[in-house]
């Protein structure tokens, strides 16, 4: 059997599609070869807009959930275990065979179904420790190591089911799982309860130096595109854990909630804190700015506003609507003088959109106007609604 | 990472022979000195500048209305008003029953701008001055009787949409006595039929200007706003009448009517909002008429008809997604559609 349940086929020739259709609008090729390159990387897969697919996704739920009660009362409640596994391979076989017949890409309805196996999967391993291995210690309540064990088999199983099926959500539990570990492992201790925050930012960097492992070892490999989204959820979710472990609001009402105290009181290395949430978002915005990496960009301008409320949560500087003006004010004239001073690129940044066609070209374009096909709009056949937006919403594009 | 280099993909591209190398090299080149783009991140911080700064000012001329008079405001408003419908009108291109190609988006948001300055100014007129009284009829069948036309005069669908909203606000006062706001019956028998005669007639409208070609893009928002209008009221008539009433039947089939319209025009301008509010609709209805005709069977009967046929319906839907291309473009042998990014 092969490691990926998906045609690596699909995820490459849809980028690279997508890449073609871009150097299209840009002039850098023309609507023949873009043609050409269409024919000879066609899509195989089925996948289809994302209103269609959350339609799917939701109705592939409901059909697996009502499934999961038809079968628990046709077996009984009796052995919720012998179930449980029917339940979770019928998941993972009609996953299979929807991927092989349909060829479903990520279309809500393979969606639907892997998560329904994987948590019955997980359910089925802490029913398991907690039923059958360990009954003795007492039902529910599993022990540390026990819960320890419980959670690393988990872990494994996301992280096998992330290699084979590259699902952004699965990325995402796999990580949640692993930070659940570090979690754990401080909290059994007062001084690892202290620490906690430290542990948790170790374990984000260390999630981080993996993503760079990876990203780096994947840069030219056919592979990439299969498992683009696992990486930048990756990235994404330990650059947040990254920030928010250090930040002072988090730290200092997390510890009240630790220690059950009804107010919460000043933390030990608060100055640490200070530095930490003022200076995270900062250091992103200016690695997103330098790098031209828009997921770091975005989550540094998220966590400057997250700052800027925890400053405001603890210290009121000034009355609100005073303070809305201000920075409302500020805002705008900021951001309208950006728009304006960058219209040219001055130092590799730009306030123009994307897709324009910058790089105009004289012979690219006597090209294009001379050659017999017309420019086809490279969104294809399968637009929604009358290919306008609608309704009550605004017309114009930005 | 966000724009990760394309040289894997050149590298294919040059092995089946469709790239020249020259090409290939000015492509990597370009994309090596394209510069990163802000364009939609100092827009969206724009617009929460703009945001904070209209709620802030909002709030402290509320806390200062006692310094500033209403007539100050009222006229700094209705100053606004004139400037966007200047504006606006300074840079319309001339009437015609077609789609007028935007010429500037500006002109495009003032307008909306100034219906929504049109709003408000009204309903400040309204709280302080009292200028309709207790005719709110009149005062919701003023923003109609105005954004109507003005969609038209300028082809803008944003301010057709929140005519035809406030067309559907003075019917629904029109027809109810106020006494039902007031007494939260708000779905009475009444309403639901202006409702429903409300959608209908605008769903008319709709498969009348896409059919006569008279703005026929406005089609678009007529059957969406009368079609959600006509079938919400429908739906919920249905749920309060039962099956075998003429009345409860002849909802069900003037539902499955309207749907079968909408499947046509979902067909005609392949619309896939249209054909999955019809089959939801649909969906609905004929839903409706099953589980009626279930009750009839004997009580265990009835359990085990609904786990057989709850499961078999979820089926059908993923079935009818998965099925939707075919269903939209007509049997195989119909033209395929280019399928060329489906995720889109």
């Amino acid at each position: 059997m092969k490691i990926r349940a998906y045609n690596p086929d699909w995820a490459f020739n849809s980028a690279l599609r997508k890449r073609a259709a871009r150097w299209q609008r840009q002039q850098l090729a023309n609507s023949e070869q873009l043609a050409a390159i269409e024919a000879l990387y066609p899509l195989e897969y089925y996948r289809p807009v994302w209103p269609l697919r959350v339609g799917l996704f939701i109705f592939s739920c409901l059909g697996v959930a009502l499934g999961g009660s038809f079968l628990l009362l046709m077996t009984g409640s009796h052995t919720p275990f012998a179930s449980g596994l029917v339940f979770c391979v019928a998941c993972f076989a009609l996953l299979e065979l929807l991927i092989k017949e349909q060829r479903c890409y990520h279309a809500g309805v393979d969606n639907a179904l892997l998560y329904a196996g994987l948590s019955s999967a997980s359910g089925l391993i802490y029913y398991a420790f907690s039923e059958y291995l360990w009954p003795q210690r007492g039902g529910y309540h599993l022990d540390l190591g026990a819960t320890y064990l419980v959670v690393l088999l988990v872990l494994a199983l996301l992280v096998a089911a992330t290699l084979r099926y590259a699902d952004a959500v699965v990325t995402a539990a796999a990580v949640a799982a692993a930070l659940l570990l570090v979690a754990l492992f401080g909290l059994n201790s007062p001084k690892g309860q202290m620490l906690l925050p430290f542990l948790l930012m170790g374990a984000a960097g260390g999630l981080l130096l993996l993503y760079r492992k990876l990203a780096q070892h994947a840069a030219n490999l056919y592979l990439t595109d299969y498992y683009a989204n696992c990486l930048l959820t990756l990235k994404v979710l330990s650059l947040a854990v990254l920030y928010l472990a250090g930040n002072y609001l988090v730290v200092r009402e997390g510890s009240a909630e630790l220690h059950h105290e009804f107010t919460s009181t000043q933390i030990p290395f608060a100055p640490v804190f200070y530095a930490l949430t003022a200076g995270v978002p900062l250091l992103y915005i200016v690695l997103g700015l330098r790098r031209a990496d828009r997921p770091l960009l975005l989550l540094g301008l998220l966590a400057l506003a997250f700052s800027l409320f925890t400053l405001r949560h603890y210290r009121s500087l000034l009355p609100p609507e005073v303070a809305a003006v201000a920075a409302g004010t500020l805002l705008t004239v900021l951001a309208g003088a950006l728009l304006r001073f960058l219209r040219p690129a001055r130092g590799g940044l730009t306030s123009m959109p994307d897709d324009e066609p910058r790089h105009f070209n004289l012979e690219n374009l006597i090209q294009a106007q001379t050659a017999h096909a017309p420019d086809a709009p490279a969104t294809g056949g399968f637009e929604f609604g009358g290919g306008h937006s609608g309704g009550g919403g605004a017309t114009g594009q930005f | 990472m966000s724009a990760p280099p394309s040289a894997r993909y050149l590298a294919d591209l040059q092995r089946r022979n469709l790239l020249p190398p020259e090409q290939a090299a000015s492509i990597a080149a370009a994309e090596s000195t394209q510069p990163f783009s802000l364009h939609y991140e100092l827009r969206a911080l724009l617009y929460l500048g703009i945001t904070l700064l209209a709620g802030g000012l909002g709030v402290l001329i509320y806390q200062n209305i006692d310094t500033i008079s209403h007539g100050v405001i009222i006229a700094v408003i209705a100053a606004l008003m004139a400037a966007c419908f200047g504006y606006a009108a300074r840079h319309r291109a001339p009437f015609t029953w077609g789609m007028i190609p935007k010429t500037s988006v500006g002109a495009d948001y003032l307008l909306l701008l100034g219906c929504l300055l049109f709003v408000v100014l009204e309903g400040y007129v309204q709280y302080q001055y009292g200028l309709f009284g207790s005719r709110y009829g009149l005062a919701t069948a003023v923003p109609a009787l105005v954004f109507l036309p003005l969609a038209y005069w300028f082809d803008h669908r944003g301010v057709l949409a929140m005519g035809l909203t406030a067309l559907a606000s003075w019917v629904g006062l029109t027809v109810a006595p106020l006494a039902v706001l007031t007494e939260n019956e708000f779905w009475n028998e009444h309403i639901r039929g202006a409702a429903i005669v409300l959608g209908v007639l605008l769903m008319a409208a709709g498969f009348y200007s896409e059919h006569q070609g008279r703005k026929a893009h406005f089609a678009f928002t007529y059957l969406l706003l009368g079609s959600n209008l006509a079938l919400a009221a429908l739906a919920t008539s249905l749920v309060g009448t039962s099956l075998y009433e003429p009345l409860g039947l002849s909802y069900v089939v003037v539902m499955l009517a309207l749907c079968a319209g909408l499947y046509w025009y979902a067909r005609r301008t392949q619309s896939y909002w249209f054909l999955v509010l019809a089959a939801g609709y649909a969906y609905f209805a004929t839903g409706y008429v099953l589980v009626e005709l279930l009750l009839l069977l004997p009580s265990d009967a009835v359990f085990m008809a609904a786990f057989f046929l709850l499961p078999t319906s979820a089926v059908l839907v993923v079935l009818f997604f998965i099925n939707i291309r075919k269903i939209m473009h007509g049997p195989a042998d119909a033209p395929k559609p280019p399928f060329s990014s489906p995720q889109a």
